[in-house]
């Protein structure tokens, strides 16, 4: 019973709005807004079979890229960052100027630089999203609870030990609200980057379709980029349930004290 | 002392004794010759540096801990008990004077001690289960899994928590959430057990059964404990000794014996008139702490 009331909540929005947009389009053909059934159809011919192989999965390939190494940068960084007091009062400056530049001006120099590849698309995404990763993994470090850090050091933890054991998981929760950030971020940039000097990608054919005014095949592209960010939200609420699975239960138990 | 309006029938022993001390001739807890004691303070003193100026917490204790005694500190709130303790813990460093495990002057954590803290709720992780915050310093050490294991299960037998290895600490109540920073501090095998007013913060009925949880468990593994503690009933009934502490800045009160037989009971012992002849002149002491009184003024007037 409870799933099927879940499951209503989640599709009742969407129905209505399909439905608004069913009528709404239902008289006259405007050319730049296709009907419900038209967009459908042209969803599943855009992009099945070919398109998917030669456009969509590369574009995956370089999201996920970025995503994994904002994650790893991120983290491994805030955490040397805020480990050191030292460290953080040299950086901390420089890093809020760096964080202040949107990547997309970025581009024309990166191009210049690393070409025009792949590791120019995946840098614009990492250059964007590593920050709310970074920002957060400091701040989960700093705010580390004092007499947790006490206890493990009068067991005498090693520094290994300290960050597996101590220092990761207690900062975990403040990273997984940095990740969720990061992945909105991550995706535009992922279309951003692929508007320039490209020849495949979700981003480069999105435009393509609106140079050429195949609109409903646009449309259709940015429903799929809809489509991807769904996914990703729902990859990472399990990810994260299955991660953060003690703090949503430690918080339960002091919300409901 | 002076106690005119109370005269107990039997003197309660004060092992205290006058030192000549870098901050005057004051009263000191029992020392002890030579290599004997296991753990000795000595003229530790602490001073925080702090913007508004400087705070002297503890101005001078002396006192030694022999193996295997159980000791508890006693004092008024405020009287720098927990900041005494983390200079001893290794985890803050004294302005002054030292304290030295086994003749080794500490410097930082020992591996030899193991330490309770007040708040239950943030000495054990959150994160991992009740078998496994108890395993966590032992992984540590490398210990081996299969010794591991078999200590982890004493352990949580020992302190009657055999039953919910798999349950994360927040789960439990605060009692056992004690119970289970009990049982990581037993499993460690320290030899010195370190208390900083374990059942502060739980209820009278729960902290009458974790009292005689840890004197059991003292018992059982011979281990030296020092027993941080304001409640001057727990003081007296856990204790071989109480050391009473003065207001701050904090220099040693007295240094009380405690002669009650080896098998303590909630209902007799507290019942009994030893007892209460202790509890009233540790409780005399205290109040004439929190007055301001000081233990060196009466030693100028001597």
């Amino acid at each position: 019973m409870t799933y099927i009331r879940t499951f209503l909540h989640i599709v009742a929005l969407p129905l209505i709005l399909v439905l608004i947009w069913f009528v709404a389009t239902l008289g006259e053909a405007s050319f730049f807004v296709p009907t419900p059934q038209l967009l459908i159809e042209t969803f599943f011919e855009t992009w099945t079979s070919e398109r998917f192989v030669s456009d969509v999965f590369p574009s995956l390939g370089r999201l996920m890229t970025g995503i994994a190494l904002s994650i790893l940068i991120g983290i491994v960084g805030g955490l040397l960052i805020g480990s050191f007091r030292w460290l953080r009062a040299l950086l901390e400056p420089t890093l809020e100027f760096f964080r202040a530049i949107p990547p997309p001006v970025l581009i024309p120099v990166i191009m210049l630089l690393i070409g025009i590849g792949d590791e120019m698309k995946v840098s614009v995404i990492v250059l964007g999203a590593v920050w709310p990763i970074l920002l957060n993994t400091i701040e989960g470090v700093r705010s580390m609870d004092e007499v947790l850090a006490d206890t493990s050091r009068t067991y005498g933890m090693t520094k290994f030990n300290s960050v597996r054991y101590l220092i990761l998981p207690s900062a975990m929760p403040q990273i997984m609200a940095g990740i969720r950030q990061s992945l909105s971020i991550a995706l535009i940039l992922m279309v951003i980057s692929e508007m320039f000097a490209s020849t495949e990608g979700l981003g480069f054919a999105i435009v393509q379709f609106q140079r050429s005014f195949a609109i409903p095949e646009m449309w259709s592209g940015i429903v799929l980029l809809g489509l991807i960010g769904v996914v990703l939200s729902f990859i990472f609420q399990l990810t994260e349930r299955w991660v953060l699975g003690w703090y949503h239960g430690l918080r339960e138990i002091e919300q409901s004290a | 002392m002076t106690s005119a309006h109370s005269q107990p029938t039997n003197p309660v022993i004060s092992q205290s004794s006058i030192q000549e001390t870098p901050d005057g001739r004051i009263p000191v807890g029992k020392t002890m010759p030579g290599e004997q004691p296991m753990l000795s303070v000595q003229n530790l003193k602490k001073v925080y540096h702090t913007d508004g100026g400087d705070i002297e917490a503890v101005r001078n204790l002396t006192f030694d801990l022999p193996k295997g005694q159980l000791a508890c500190l006693v004092g008024p709130s405020g009287s720098g008990k927990t900041t005494l303790l983390k200079c001893i813990s290794g985890l803050m460093a004294p302005s002054a004077g030292e304290v030295t495990l086994h003749g080794q002057k500490v410097t930082g954590p020992p591996k030899s001690m193991a330490v309770v803290f007040q708040e239950y709720g943030r000495s054990l992780f959150p994160w991992l289960r009740v078998a496994e915050n108890v395993e966590l310093p032992l992984k540590n050490q490398g210990m081996d899994k299969a010794a591991r294991k078999e200590a982890v299960e004493q352990a949580l037998e020992a302190v009657g928590l055999a039953h919910v290895p798999k349950s994360y600490p927040w789960q439990l109540s605060g009692g056992m959430q004690q119970r289970v920073a009990i049982a990581r501090a037993v499993a460690y095998q320290p030899e010195v057990l370190l208390m900083d007013e374990p059942f502060a913060a739980v209820d009278a009925q729960t902290r009458a059964d974790l009292e005689d949880l840890v004197r059991g468990i003292w018992k059982k593994l011979g281990v030296s404990v020092l027993f941080v503690t304001h409640d001057i009933d727990e003081s007296v009934y856990l204790g071989e000794r109480v050391i009473i502490l003065s207001s701050s800045p904090t220099i040693i009160q007295e240094d009380v014996l405690v002669d009650l037989p080896a098998e303590r009971d909630q209902l007799e012992t507290r019942s009994s008139q030893r007892f209460a002849e202790l509890r009233h002149h540790v409780y005399e002491q205290i109040q004439l702490a929190k007055k301001g009184f000081r233990p060196e003024d009466a030693v100028a007037m001597k």
